[in-house]
């Protein structure tokens, strides 16, 4: 077998592989004699088949058969030979195939950039620190009292961010018109679903209060006949509500599922919950930060097959997540990017685990599994899937080698300490994740 | 002889172990051929068709068989069969040709 390569790009190989031709027609010939005892041909008994028979009728077939997969496997062989990892699937030119001839072809293909880390000592990252602070808290509490908020009818005139409960109806010229009448409506004042004026219309009313609203419908009204006409409206309001927001006490804490120790207790578990939520922020921060250095540093060539296959894979993922309903038909160019990023990335991990020999650390993985089980409800069951599912301990492997090549660009490079507050945290830990 | 009449001469090969055994031994190849085609027709048409030489033609009459459908009795119609000897050093690749 003659191999020979050029170099036709930056990572593009030509390899040209010429099989002699007795390896191919020895193939060919064994292929045929046990067709011979089997095939079944109009005319002849099934196995009475005269050699030459077989040969003048499935020789070209067979001998096509042959060569492709010959190709293959003299490619792999010849890869061999010359210490090539080809990146992506190759292209394959074939030459003639003809009997008695050497089978040649020439296969281009990318490769693998041959490359050696740049030193990390210069680099500098930024390491965010956040403590959380009981105002934090207080400000978590609070949302959550938000989420929870109830609405309790009172003896008032309504106020901006009360819900009314109101009868309308509206005529235009003295006529009635279509969807201008409703009773028991709930509106939120302030939330501006009705029209221009409706709600601020409100403002002030008691229950049992009548009021006519003098208004007009807005020129972009999705109605024609409307569009811009004035009306009036009759409105009675029946109900006027306030928002009332849950007190922070026990009961809040129970309807938030921590039914022992009360405030206390609740506060405890909001803390918790944080701290988790800030320490993956603060390592996502972080891992994106270095793994930006690392880019930067090693500024190298990628296979432009292995972005294509990147860029389908996104695709793919994107549509899942849209529905699979419709073909999208995404532009490609969409995830070319991140595409490239994330195939760049592949090969400098890969490349900093082997050129430092990082064994995955079972300590730390067993730590994130748990960590991930102690989010859900009940984590005995979260661990046992984990450890009966080989995909998902193999994406939580990938997650640790990550993290103890992150360990590793962070030894090396020169820390900053930066104080953040957990909201901007929060925030800078979205960005980088896009 | 016309060249039209020729090309419809022949009307298909004849492949079966019985046939291949010919050609290997005696290079004669059979043809179903019109009924009412002679011998130098076959000839000429074979000839010309295959571009080989015929030293010898033989002919048959083959008799329809006897089908019957339930009780409808049926015949096959009569047809005529050629094996042709091509000279030494020549032969006809009927599979390669299909």
């Amino acid at each position: 077998m003659q191999v020979s390569v050029e170099n036709s790009g930056p990572l593009e190989r030509r390899m040209t592989v010429e099989v002699p031709a007795e390896r191919l027609d020895q193939e060919v010939e064994n292929r045929l004699k046990s067709m011979a005892r089997t095939a079944r041909i109009a005319g002849f008994r099934p196995g009475k088949v005269p050699f030459k028979v077989v040969r003048q009728r499935y020789g070209r077939q067979v001998q096509m058969e042959v060569a492709s997969e010959l190709m293959n496997s003299s490619f792999q062989e010849a890869l061999n030979q010359e210490g090539l990892r080809p990146a992506g699937g190759p292209r394959i030119e074939p030459g003639e195939i003809e009997p008695g001839r050497n089978l040649e072809f020439t296969a281009v293909f990318e490769v693998y950039p041959e490359f050696s880390l740049a030193p990390l000592e210069d680099i500098e990252i930024e390491k965010p620190v956040t403590e959380i602070s009981d105002a934090d808290i207080d400000a978590m509490l609070d949302k959550l009292r938000r989420q929870r908020a109830t609405w309790e009818p009172v003896e008032r005139g309504a106020e901006q961010g009360d819900q009314v409960v109101v009868d309308f109806k509206g005529t235009l010229d003295g006529e009635p018109f279509e969807g201008g009448e409703g009773s028991d409506m709930t509106v939120e004042l302030g939330s501006g679903r009705m029209i221009a004026g409706f709600e601020e219309g409100l403002v002030g009313l008691s229950p049992g209060d009548e009021k006519q609203l003098d208004l007009t419908f807005p020129e972009d009204y999705h109605s024609e006949a409307l569009a811009g006409k004035a009306v009036k409206f009759d409105v009675k309001v029946k109900q006027v509500s306030a928002s009332k927001l849950p007190g922070i006490d026990e009961d809040f804490a129970a309807s938030l599922g921590v039914t022992e120790g009360g405030i206390e207790a609740l506060r405890e578990e909001v803390r918790k919950n944080m701290e988790r939520e800030l320490e993956n922020a603060r390592k996502a921060v972080l891992k994106d930060r270095a793994f930006e250095a690392l880019i930067e540093k090693n500024p190298i060539e990628v296979p432009a097959a292995l972005v294509e296959e990147e860029v389908d894979r996104l695709a793919q993922d994107m549509q899942n997540q849209l529905g699979q309903n419709q073909n999208l038909n995404l532009p490609r160019e969409l995830f070319q990017d991140k595409a490239r990023r994330r195939v760049l990335l592949g090969l400098l991990i890969g490349e900093v685990v082997k050129a430092n020999n990082i064994q995955v650390d079972q300590d730390r993985m067993r730590t994130l599994v748990e960590n991930i089980a102690a989010g859900y409800e009940d984590p005995e069951e979260v661990l046992k899937w984990y450890y009966g599912n080989q995909e998902a301990m193999a994406s939580v492997q990938t997650l640790v080698l990550e993290e103890q090549v992150m360990d590793w660009i962070l030894d090396q490079a020169k820390i900053t300490e930066k104080p953040y507050t957990f909201e901007e945290l929060i925030e800078l830990r979205q960005a980088a994740n896009s | 002889m016309s060249q039209e009449r020729l090309m419809k001469v022949l009307l298909a090969p004849l492949v079966s172990e019985k046939t291949a055994r010919l050609a290997d031994t005696s290079r004669q190849y059979a043809f179903k051929v019109l009924p009412d085609a002679s011998k130098p027709e076959i000839r000429q048409a074979v000839e010309k068709l295959f571009e080989v030489k015929v030293t010898n033609v033989q002919v048959s009459r083959v008799k329809g068989k006897a089908k019957r459908f339930g009780q409808t009795l049926g015949r096959r119609s009569d047809w005529k069969k050629a094996y042709v000897t091509l000279a030494e050093g020549q032969d006809i690749d009927f599979m390669g040709a299909e």
